[in-house]
Order: structure tokens, then sequence, then C-alpha cells
């Protein structure tokens, strides 16, 4: 018995003892979220090692949401599990604060930091510092299709009014061929409809907080915009609304089942990308609709390549930092699989190129980045940064449970009253408990 | 079975019998059928059953974007590593719960599912910062500890369970014979007991492949198992239908296929002493 | 039959087992106890100031709690009884002369090889999608309206994904229970005039009592922790309609990452856990002599 014992445990070690060998001398361990883009710098992968012998890449590719828990719990516990991490405009003031991350300012000449576009370079800096270096940038706009507007006898301007959506998304919509005016973010989530209705809210002017952080949703400002959504989602929506978030939208456009979409610029190539889109050569771009306030429903966001602090590799996590976010490799994306698939929104060099302009929503793309500002979001004043986001550690919970709120008003499931009473309830409370409020 | 069936009524039972079959089994069959669609042929309107150009492009994609091969080893090595050293200890404890109970026995079983119960979030940072202090994090044996204690009590008690329809006059009768405690073990207990051990393990290692909170939390790179493969195709770009199918399909095929291969052993003691 | 010897013989077997779970047990459940007293959120470190039971009345007072505890327990209740009613139905028949009985067991067993991630991730997007799913289509073909499953019934939409996974074992088990019950018991009751009913009721069923019960109690311990199908569905939502007790709590340590809060709530868990363990020890006693 007993030798069977030590032989089996024996065996147990040994089979957990072959790791995959690594000969390299350095392995970065690079943890990112599974969009298009990301997928595709995975696939360049070999550039960087030709160029850099004795630094071998592991990637982690996981799907948003599991990626933020796993980052940010790495991080907040100096786990040390990653070396590079992808994470986004609302992480990165926040972490750098905190003292979590690698500043980046000692970044090589050569990458030529000045060349990054202002807004998106002043979202990831804190007190000078930067502390990440944004992969692509995005902002949102409206998609539409061309030939639906041209059959439904409208026009769709550059800069449209949330009224003119709503008219264009009756017409749009015919429900027996399987085709819906206006498709939007329902899913719940801070990153999935509270980013959407959040910067819709501002354009509403409606505002989270007010300058003594007291919660906002009692509003009519706020009634007004979800009020709105609802109604148009309701009467001219997809089925199953509540439950779609980026990706699914994503889907249902590509198939032609939407007249119009507003969501991230970036989506604009992979709708416009032949191989994915059956509507491919039928796609128009807009700003995102406003209503006469002075501030339009767009936001911004840039997923961004960071070094938690504590990384035993920093020199070789800042080279792949620099090669992944540089010129070059836009140069590489471009070579391989055409300007349209470059990673957008990060350098004002991108759109200076002359081939860049060629592609349709290089301009649309860039014009809705400029019209974002994230220091002053709203027509009211408020006490934080962020557009679609309010950049404190709490918002991401509070922000997904209002989302579940405003979910459960698009699946009927409650009214729109007591959605924002329960999102202000709830609002309030978080703020007490974490000392905002008195 | 001695009573005579007519064949309508076998013919019926076929009948109703493999459609439910059918039904259960739609799900898999679908997702299997839907990997070698391209991504149109996946949404197609209305869907197509067999009459699509087949095509294993999305397995190459999914190859080309994930490294299969390692989080199958890790899943392997995973799985049936817990297995191993659970059964190392949960062997001798059910054999002397089994043979030589007391009154405690039935509380300490009790007590043992009940750390079953824990809720795993609960728990995760607490253990998230040991394994960090013990250097355990993404490790192949940081997991095979974890899955052998969260399947540990299920495998005692099947083992108890099992073991306790053994007839204690056989034990009694060698004894008798002058068998000490070593031989009572090796050449009667065990014998007897390999079908029960067999089905024990074939279900620990079926629980151990498909748990998907600690493996997913607990690694990175190196040790994650196919539960982290399939995590990064929960919601991919676009269209996704086909390779999500071929994914799955990857992710679950080999357990599928061991456990139709040894379904009789893992039925024979998958009884949880359930029948006298 | 037990002599001194290998009675301590016994304890030292049975020793490793023990002191593992006791150590598996123990310190998570004194680190999660601490925490749970502590102001600590990973996202705002710092000082963890002691606060008493404030992260308790937290979590209790959470207007999404008696949600969650009223949808665990549907949740639990509603896949043990499709599983157990399913189970019997199934057993009773494949337990009947068939052509290609093994053929047949091969395709109900399944689903209880499949991770339960990937099962949501099919069901999801394959079937029960609104707008691409196969039930849609079927729904259209018919000329009705597609069902939006996760707004409509999020909660019974789980029950069912999370019911297919489990129905395959219950079956199993309540299979091989009816394969040892004695033909000739059900021959003689059958020339006694018991009609279909009245075997099922005073043989099959009192036979099939103590795998039931093996069923329950295996089942309850899985189903009281069920997250990942959630995770990937719905996300426990809309509003709170299928947030239950292991998902609230992850929203606390995982969403918030608030984790004294995320304690606090598995220490309730680990209760509640522990008051439907007791009740199932009840109803173990009757039904299986351990």
């Amino acid at each position: 018995m007993k030798k069977t014992l030590r032989a089996m445990l024996g065996a147990t070690a040994l089979i957990a003892s072959t790791t995959t060998a690594a000969f390299a001398d350095t392995t970065l361990t690079i943890a990112t979220v599974n969009n298009g883009d990301m997928i595709r710098m995975q696939g360049l992968t070999e550039d960087f090692t030709k160029k850099n012998p004795g630094i071998e890449l592991e990637w982690v590719t996981l799907e948003e949401n599991v990626l933020r828990t796993r980052v940010t719990q790495d991080v907040a516990t100096k786990g040390g599990q990653f070396d590079v991490m992808t994470i986004g405009t609302y992480e990165v003031p926040i972490w750098g604060k905190q003292g979590w991350l690698v500043s980046m300012n000692d970044l090589p000449d050569s990458y030529d930091v000045d060349d990054l576009l202002p807004a998106i370079r002043g979202g990831l800096t804190v007190d000078g510092e930067l502390y990440a270096a944004p992969f692509y940038g995005e902002s949102s706009m409206v998609m539409y299709r061309k030939d639906l507007m041209e059959k439904a006898g409208m026009e769709m301007p550059d800069a449209p009014s949330w009224h003119f959506i709503r008219r264009a998304a009756a017409k749009m919509t015919d429900k027996d061929e399987g085709i819906y005016g206006v498709c939007l973010r329902g899913k719940a989530g801070w990153g999935e409809n509270m980013a959407f209705l959040t910067a819709t809210a501002n354009s509403f002017g409606a505002r989270w907080f007010d300058e003594d952080w007291n919660a906002q949703f009692d509003s009519p400002e706020w009634k007004e915009a979800l009020t709105f959504y609802i109604d148009m989602m309701t009467a001219y929506g997809p089925p199953g609304a509540s439950s779609n978030g980026f990706n699914e939208n994503l889907a249902l456009f590509q198939q032609g089942k939407c007249g119009m979409w507003i969501d991230a610029t970036v989506a604009a190539s992979f709708v416009t990308n032949p191989k994915d889109s059956t509507v491919a050569d039928k796609v128009g771009f807009a700003l995102a609709p406003d209503n006469g306030l002075g501030k339009r429903g767009n936001w911004l966001w840039a997923w961004s390549l960071a070094i938690p602090a504590g990384t035993d590799d920093e020199d070789a996590a800042k080279k792949f930092i620099a090669w992944a976010t540089s010129k070059d490799y836009l140069a590489l994306v471009a070579e391989n699989e055409g300007w349209a698939n470059v990673p957008p929104g990060t350098r004002t060099s991108l759109y200076e190129n002359a081939e860049y302009a060629k592609v349709p929503f290089a301009k649309m793309t860039l014009d809705s980045i400029n019209e974002a500002d994230p220091t002053a979001p709203t027509v009211d004043p408020v006490p934080y940064t962020g557009v679609q986001f309010v950049a404190i550690p709490e918002f991401q919970g509070i922000a997904t449970a209002v989302g579940q709120q405003f979910s459960a008003a698009l699946a009927g499931q409650t009214s729109v009253d007591d959605a924002l009473a329960n999102a202000q309830k709830l609002t309030e409370r978080e703020m007490k408990r974490a000392g905002y409020m008195k | 079975m001695a009573r005579a069936i007519s064949a309508r009524r076998k013919a019926l039972n076929t009948a109703i019998a493999w459609t439910i079959g059918a039904m259960i089994f739609f799900p898999i069959l679908w997702t299997f059928l839907t990997s070698f669609k391209t991504e149109a042929q996946a949404i197609a309107d209305p869907p197509i059953f067999f009459l699509f150009d087949w095509t294993t492009e999305n397995y190459t994609t999914v190859q080309e974007r994930s490294n299969y091969f390692r989080h199958f080893w890790n899943s392997v090595v995973i799985s049936i590593g817990s297995t191993i050293i659970g059964l190392a200890i949960a062997i001798p404890a059910a054999w002397s719960m089994a043979f030589v109970p007391s009154k405690h026995t039935r509380n300490i079983l009790m007590w043992m599912l009940s750390t079953k119960m824990l809720p795993p979030v609960g728990v995760l940072v607490p253990i998230y910062l040991l394994f960090r202090d013990l250097k355990l994090l993404d490790t192949q044996f940081g997991l095979i500890i974890v899955l052998t204690l969260i399947n540990l009590p299920i495998i005692v008690w099947m083992l108890y369970t099992y073991f306790k329809e053994i007839p204690g006059e056989v034990l009694e009768a060698a004894r008798m014979d002058g068998a000490t405690l070593r031989s009572e073990v090796l050449y009667i207990l065990l014998p007897m007991a390999v079908p029960g051990i067999a089905s024990t393990m074939l279900l620990n290692i079926i629980l151990a492949w498909n748990e998907a909170f600690w493996t997913l939390n607990l690694t990175a790179a190196k040790a994650a198992p196919l539960t982290a493969f399939i995590a990064s195709y929960s919601s991919p770009e676009g269209l996704f239908y086909a390779k999500l199918s071929a994914a799955s399909t990857m992710a679950i095929a080999p357990i599928l296929i061991m456990g139709w291969f040894s379904q009789k052993q893992l039925v024979r003691g998958l009884t949880f002493g359930a029948v006298k | 039959m037990a002599t001194k010897a290998s009675r301590s013989a016994a304890r030292v077997m049975i020793a490793p087992s023990v002191l593992l779970l006791l150590g598996w047990m123990l310190i998570p459940l004194a680190l999660t106890l601490y925490f749970s007293v502590l102001r600590y959120n990973l996202l705002m470190p710092g000082a963890n100031p002691f606060v008493g039971v404030e992260n308790y009345t937290y979590f209790l007072t959470d207007p999404a709690f008696t949600d969650a505890i009223i949808n665990t327990l549907l949740l639990v209740g509603g896949v043990l009884t499709i599983t157990v009613l399913g189970g019997i139905a199934l057993a009773i028949l494949l337990d009947q002369p068939m052509w290609g009985q093994g053929i047949v067991r091969i395709l109900v067993i399944a689903p209880f090889f499949v991770m339960p991630t990937v099962s949501a991730l099919v069901w999801k997007n394959m079937f029960m999608n609104p707008v691409n799913g196969l039930f849609a289509y079927l729904a259209k073909a018919i000329g009705m309206q597609p069902f939006d499953f996760f707004a409509a019934a999020p909660l019974a939409s789980i029950i069912g994904i999370v019911s297919w996974q489990w129905l395959p074992f219950a079956t199993l088990i309540l299979l091989t229970a009816m394969q040892s019950l004695d033909s000739e018991q059900l021959e003689a009751a059958e020339m006694d005039g018991a009609g279909p009913l009245a075997r099922f009721r005073h043989i099959m069923l009192p036979h099939m009592a103590r795998a039931i019960t093996v069923v329950i109690l295996i089942q309850t311990i899985f189903l009281l922790s069920i997250f990942a199908e959630i995770l990937v569905t719905t996300n426990g939502g809309p509003g709170t309609a299928s947030t239950n007790l292991t998902f609230l709590v992850y929203a606390e340590s995982l969403l918030r990452f608030d984790v004294g809060t995320g304690s606090a709530g598995g220490v309730v868990a680990i209760i509640l856990a522990n008051i439907v363990a007791i009740f199932l020890m009840r109803m173990i006693g009757k039904n299986l002599d351990t």
C-alpha cells in the first residue's frame, strides 16, 4: 500500500513538474482583452520577438469582465501574475494614484510621446506622469445604413440630434423584414449600458453627481434621458435588447439587422470589413447625437497597456509596450491587414497620413474623439472627471447595480420611475458609506 | 426480464426513448455541427443541418489564437493529479469509516460534505493572498491542491458508501485465517473495491475538469486549463457562433469521449449507497 | 467486530482527510471572519480599521439580499424538482426493454460532461438568443414572436440550463436503483391486478426513495453555489431577477472589490448553507442509515 502510494505521489509530482519549457531569458505575461485589435496584435507577436531576442511573450486573453476582475485582484494584492496589463481610461488614473503602475515618462525619444492625441494622453496622465500607453482610443458615434436611410427618404446630417435619430429609427424599422431602426446597448454593466447611458444623459443635461456628490437620478434630466431611450428602444429596437452589449449589437449590425447603431468608433473597422460584415459597403458615419444643450452623447476611452509596479521585468515590459503602441506597429498592421484595420485613435500622425485619410471613418473618429472632454463632461458642473464614467473607485460597483436597474426597465420589468428611484437609493447608500456624502 | 413484452410495446418504448435522448443530446450535436460551418452559415435562416460546406477553418482560427494543447495538458495534469492525491487520502479514511464505524462517523461525514457548501467567491481573496505568499499562483501544483480539497468530501463519501456494501463477514473470515491488516486490505478489500474506486476516480476527473472558478482565478498563463481557454471566447467580436462552437467542442470533447468510453465503470459505482 | 488495534488504525487512516479538510475549512474561514470585521477594499489600500458588524449590517440591508435568498431557493428548488421528476420518468423509461438502450443512455448522459461555462454559452447564444437562436427560428417558423428568454424569464431560463446539466446525473442514479428492483415483485403486483400507477406508487417509488434522497443531497451541494451559468447569461439581472446569494457575494468582492463586505456575505452564505445542511441531514437520517 505504502509503496503504491509513494509511486502515485511520485507520478503526480513528475507530471506536475513538466511545465512548458521556455528557453528565453525573460518571459512576459501579458493580460489582454479579447477584442479584435488585441487578437491581431497577438498574431503579430513574431515581429516583436524577432527584434527582441531573449524576450518571450505569454498571452492571457480574456473576456472584458473576467479580465477586469483578474487584473484588479492581482494588482491590488500585488500577486505579480502579469507583467503587462491591458486596462482602460477608468482604471489608469485611479491605479496610478495608488502607486500601482510604473511611470512611462522615460520612454525613448523614438517613441515620440508628443504624437499621442492630447485628449487620450491626458486621460492616462496623473500629475504629469504617463501611467499607460494607449493601444487604441475610441469615442462613440452613429453608424448607419446608407441604403436604408435612402429608402426612408431621409438624409443623415454630420451632427444629428436625438430627435432626428428617433424619427429615422421609426422610418427604418421593418420588423417583418427583421430590420430594427436602432440598436443600442442594454446589457447591464458599467462598461456596457451605463457607458452609453451616462454619455447620453450628458447630452440631455443630466449628471451623476452635483458638486457636493449628491446623486442626481431624481432630476428631470435623467428621467427625460431614460424615458427617451426606453421608448425608442421598445418601439424600434431589436428583441432581447436588454441583454445586448457591444458584441451582440456588432453581430446584429454586421448581419444587416440594424438601421442605426450608436457605439464605439472602433467598431467602424469591423462593420466595414467585407470579410465579417454583410453590409460593409453601405455604412455611413455621423457624430453622436445631441439635444441642443451643447454636449454630445459621445464618450472617450482608450484601451492601454500598463506595467504593474513590482514586476521583475520592467525593462522588457517597456520594450514591449513601446513596440505595441508605436508608429511602426501601425505601419506593420497596415502592411499586413490594410489601413482600415490599424488600431485607431492614438496618434496624431496617423490622422495626418494621406493613406489613412482614405479610410471612410477616419475623420469622423478623430472628430468624435476631439469632441469629448473628460474634464468637463456635463452641461452643469460636476466634481468628477470622465465622460461615460466617474473616475472614483466606487463607480464600477455602483454603476453596475444602476445598470441592472436600467436594464430591468428596458426589459419591461420595472417602470422608468421605479428604476430611477432605486438607482438614486442605491447610489446614495454607497456614497454615504464611502464617505462622500454626510 | 421474464415478462413477455409485445414487439409493439418495445417499439413504442424505443421510439419515445430515442426521441428524448436525441432532444437531450441535441445541443451538443448542434454545437459540433456549427463548429464546421462558416460564420454566415452558422446563423443562416433557416438553419442548415448537414448540407453546408464543411470547413475546419474555425479550428485553425481558434488554435492560432490560443495554445490549445497547453490548456489541454494543464487540464489533464490537474484533473488526474488531484484525483490521484484525493484517492490516496480518501481511501484509508473511507475504509476506516466503513469498517470501524464509531458514533462520530456520521457527523464527520456530514461535516465533510458541508465544507463543500462554502461559497468559493467568499473565500477567494484569502486564498489568493495565501497562494501569493506560498508562490502557488499559476502553478499546476496549486490547482491540484485546491481541486483535491474541494472534491475530497465527495470522494470520501462515495467510497464510504461503496465500501459499506462489502460484506464484513468476508473480512472476518480472512482475519480468522490469520490475515494481517496489510494483506486484508491488499488481497481482499482492494479487489472488491476496485469498481467503486474506478467509478469515484472517473467522477472526480469529470468534476475537476469542469471546475471553472478556482481554475480561472488562480491561474494566468502557465497553468491555465481549458476553462480559461473558453473564457476568452465568451463574447468575442462580431459573428462568432462558429468559432465559439469550435472552441466549445475542443474543450468538452476529451472529457465527453472519456466519459462515454468509461460510462459502464462510472455508473457501476455511482450509487452513493442509493441501492440496497 | 472492531478491535482496539483496528480502532486506532482507523483513526490514523481517517486523520489525513479530516485534518486536510479542517485546514481547508478553518484557514479560509478564519481569514474570512477576520476580514469581515474590517473595512477592507482592495481598490482603496491603506489602514484597514476594525469596524465591527458594519459589513454585516451593510450586506444584510442590501436591497438585493432578500431577492438573492429567494432566487437561491427558487433555483435550487426548481432544478431539483425538474431533475428529480424528469430523472424518475427517464429512469423508468430506460428500464423498459427497447432497442439500442446503450446508445440512448450515452445520449442522455452526455450533458453531465459539459463544462458549465460552455453549456451556458451555447444555450444563451445558439438557442435562447431572440434574434439568431434556434428557438427564435422555431417560433418564427410557426408564426410566433420569438421569446426573449433572458429578459422575460431570466431565472426560469437559468433553471432550464442547469436542469439540462444535472438531469443525466439524476437519471443515472435513479436508473441504477430501478435496475436493482426485483422484476418478480413487479410481476406479482401486476398479477394481483395492480395498475401501472399503483405499481409506481407502491413498489417503484419506495424502492427509489433512497436514491432520490441521494440525488437531492448531492445536487443541493452543487446547486447552492451556482455561479458560472449566471455570470455568463444574465449577470444577475435584469434588476436582481437572477441574482443568487453566490452572485451577490461575487458582486461585493469582485465588482466592488470590497473584501470586507464580501467576506461578511461569505460568512452569511456559509451560515445559510449550514442551515440547509442540517435540514438535509434530518432528511437523510430518515432515509439513509449512515
